[in-house]
């Protein structure tokens, strides 16, 4: 409240400012935060773009207070390993796949170079790309980030280094390393961008014995794919409903979420069905392709049977929860997920009730056991330090770390010489080589994503498939829809990319 | 007048930390982005940025998704700020009671605003699941229908039912602005003979007016930026796509900036709502002399 001594003139004058600074924040709180939440770093997505030509400034404060020191120091960072000078590599690694130990232990032997992990998301890092601010190797997806990386001149073409190095040796490296290959169209082809830290057949399904015998189903045969319809039948037999309440679900489709379609598993099954929604160089997609249709129908379909937790039945339990509670007896999932199998405290003292079965396929359609991710990093072209982040690249994917991963059993290798490192000691364990020794057959293939689209398609997919649970749309105007969104993202994105 | 000016100083002086940084990260950054809305950048183009005109503005007017979720957030807001204003007001008028325990009263309705966004939405999304979800128990023991809170049919209501439990946020000010009644003007309507209601209708309500403006102002500025909820409520990811009906303006800007790379999109997205905003300010502020009464004004 205002003094009431306050003589009128004064007050119009206050409101004035009062007003003033109002409008003010008003702009303020609307425009500086594009992410007022837990993004509060978005807002500087697009704002300093082009003031930064070095790679390095901004973020974070040690880092460039590191870097900077290098810079004065020797005028030039590739001589800092000699003149004894420490430089920051700043990655997006997650601590979960580097650890403290394992950085302790790099930067003991290699005391020029300090690691910093830096958590980011895919806002942050949008964010930080966009202002030049990105880490010096930076963690991605093969299959949905890398070709559009490479696009955007974001990925170093690490071809030479690779082929030079002792501790990567080429002719060890598996087929599915190729998946960081991209020659502007066509991905496993042209420079080596960077490499998997491991990958899985992430299409795959493991069971749950003690719900398959719960439903009184027998396990499918492990040594031949069904097809996805067979998988939503067998769902539907597992499924065991108390009136309305559900005891048992047949299907969770990812561990994290809902038992709904995704983008990423329509890929597979075009993939499967040999169909390819991309157009010449990739300059648009037609997702209206009797498979495509088909693919929905049938899930649109299981998911109005309920096979899992989803959108109608509200079921928030996520779907690694319910497997491995008994309460879902398939989880579609690569072979990285027997290390959750192996690890979590429910399931870890029964190993024998889960076990793998191959990759399905489109009716049908060709068997094939792609990876889903091939979480990896580049790279970053504008590092200032590229010798020392080459350093930490060749050690983190070829050195000490990748032998850790790999008896971990949480992904597989990149190296045939690895493999013999994963975990096989239990009748589980074994149960999983067996089947993934017959997968390892059908991993040549990659998903056909789209690198202008990038990991676009996903929120697309979602848009338009979420009105069909409900019965609000049709698949035919869901494939169209998609069709259309994804294209004005294509086009915008390609002729941004000056082609 | 010299003390005017002196007065006007010493005013920025004080706010000029805050003035220096609102420059420096607010305007400078706000007015980037107005230039980047008339390019095609798309977040790695920067070096060779074409000039779009008016473009992506046109596109905001032509794109569905962008109108109809201008459209569901003005519906949002429409409920939301109202409610939430006239809660936050009753929560304090029932908080200004003296009794035994006000003060663990207060802590209880103020703790949901400084619960961080995540975890209210965690807490929610359980409560409103329909496996063991509690409001859909307590309709269960009411023999009433059982219903999908976050399907198509409710998940708006269920947003806006979230929106409002975070209203006791305004308990605070509104507290400050019921304490800043003079004690005078109660005990001379009292002497007058005045009910209890016609003091709240006469005094209470008039002299809390510029609280509750305030209050509009920051409610509708919240209320069209909201995000964050929407999304995690359906989703599990920022990245998520809300369910239609949920599918709020912001969203759809992030969503073009942070899935699709479309920059200059957004920030075009983004200024429009600003404009949108603004002018929904400028109308509050103009209608506000119609039933804002402030007391200096009144005397003088």
């Amino acid at each position: 409240m205002l003094s009431t001594h306050m003589i009128k003139g004064e007050t119009d004058h206050m409101k004035k400012l009062t007003l003033t600074l109002s409008a003010v924040t008003v702009a303020a709180t609307v425009l500086a935060g594009c992410g007022g939440g837990d993004n509060g770093e978005n807002s500087s997505a697009g704002t300093n773009a082009g003031t930064n030509a070095s790679a390095n400034s901004g973020t974070n404060a040690s880092s460039n207070a590191d870097s900077n020191a290098n810079t004065s120091a020797s005028g030039n960072n590739a001589g800092s390993k000699a003149s004894g000078e420490v430089v920051t590599i700043r990655t997006s690694i997650t601590d979960g796949e580097l650890s403290k130990d394992q950085i302790a232990e790099f930067e003991k032997d290699h005391p020029n170079i300090k690691i910093q992990l830096e958590a980011l998301d895919a806002t942050k890092l949008a964010a930080e790309l966009a202002t030049g601010d990105a880490p010096d190797v930076i963690r991605m997806s093969g299959v949905f980030d890398l070709p559009g990386y490479v696009i955007k001149g974001i990925a170093m073409d690490l071809s030479d280094r690779i082929a030079n190095s002792s501790v990567i040796k080429s002719d060890d490296l598996l087929p599915i390393a190729d998946i960081y290959r991209f020659d502007g169209k066509t991905v496993g082809t042209g420079p080596i961008y960077g490499l998997p830290k491991d990958w899985s057949n992430d299409y795959a399904i493991f069971y749950n014995k003690k719900a398959f015998d719960a439903a009184g189903v027998p396990l499918p045969d492990s040594s031949k794919p069904m097809t996805w319809p067979e998988v939503i039948d067998l769902a539907k037999k597992l499924t065991i409903k108390d009136g309305k309440t559900v005891k048992q679900y047949g299907l969770s489709a990812t561990e994290w979420g809902k038992t709904e379609p995704n983008f990423n598993n329509m890929l597979q099954y075009l993939l499967s069905a040999g169909v390819n929604m991309n157009g010449d160089n990739n300059g648009s997609i037609d997702l209206n392709k009797p498979a495509a249709k088909d693919y929905l129908n049938m899930w649109v379909q299981a998911v109005k049977d309920g096979i899992g937790p989803n959108s109608i039945n509200n079921d928030q339990t996520s779907g690694g929860d319910l497997f491995l509670s008994d309460k879902a007896a398939m989880i579609i999932d690569g072979y990285w997920y027997s290390g959750a199998i192996r690890s979590n405290e429910k399931s870890k003292t029964h190993l024998d009730d889960y076990g793998m079965l191959p990759t399905p396929t489109a009716p049908g359609g060709t068997r094939v056991a792609p990876t889903g991710g091939a979480t990896g990093a580049i790279i970053n072209k504008e590092t200032k330090h590229p010798e020392e982040a080459w350093t930490f690249y060749e050690w983190f994917f070829g050195g000490k770390p990748a032998d850790d991963r790999a008896k971990t059993g949480w992904g597989l290798p990149v190296f045939k010489s690895k493999m013999d490192l994963l975990p096989k000691e239990t009748a589980f364990d074994k149960q999983v080589n067996q089947v993934l020794q017959d997968e390892l057959q059908y991993t040549s293939q990659y998903l056909q994503t789209n690198p202008y689209l990038s990991s676009g398609g996903w929120p697309i997919f979602d848009k338009y498939a979420a009105p069909l649970y409900f019965g609000k749309s049709t698949v035919e105007d869901a494939i169209t829809g998609m069709t259309k969104d994804a294209n004005v993202v294509i086009t915008e994105a390609m002729s941004a990319a000056g082609q | 007048m010299k003390d005017r000016t002196r007065r006007t100083f010493a005013f920025y002086l004080m706010v000029s930390p805050w003035l220096i940084v609102f420059l420096l990260f607010g305007l400078y950054p706000m007015l980037y982005g107005l230039f980047l809305s008339f390019t095609n950048y798309y977040g790695f183009n920067i070096h060779h940025l074409k000039f779009t005109g008016f473009h992506n503005y046109h596109n905001v007017f032509t794109d569905t998704d962008a109108m109809h979720a201008l459209g569901t957030t003005l519906v949002v807001t429409a409920f939301n700020v109202p409610l939430g204003v006239l809660l936050g007001l009753g929560l304090a008028l029932l908080l200004n009671v003296k009794v035994r325990g006000v003060g663990v009263y207060r802590t209880i309705f103020y703790l949901p605003s400084i619960v961080p966004a995540l975890s209210s939405v965690l807490m929610w999304k359980f409560m409103f699941s329909s496996n063991d979800g509690i409001l859909n128990n307590i309709l269960k023991l009411l023999h009433l229908p059982e219903v999908n809170w976050l399907g198509y049919d409710y998940a708006t209501v269920s947003l806006v039912m979230m929106l409002l439990w975070g209203a006791g946020g305004g308990v605070l000010i509104n507290l400050a602005g019921l304490k800043g009644i003079p004690r005078e003007l109660y005990e001379a309507a009292e002497i007058d003979g005045a009910s209890g209601l016609s003091r709240l209708t006469h005094i209470t309500l008039p002299l809390m007016t510029p609280v509750i403006f305030f209050n509009v102002i920051m409610g509708i500025i919240g209320s069209l930026q909201i995000y964050l909820q929407p999304i995690l409520l359906t989703g599990t990811e920022l990245l998520a796509r809300p369910i239609e009906p949920n599918y709020l303006y912001f969203v759809h800007a992030f969503q073009q900036i942070f899935a699709f790379q479309r920059f200059a999109y957004g920030m075009a997205l983004l200024w429009i709502l600003f404009l949108i905003i603004l002018l929904l300010s400028i109308v509050v502020f103009v209608t506000s002399k119609y039933w804002v009464h402030y007391e200096t004004d009144q005397e003088g």
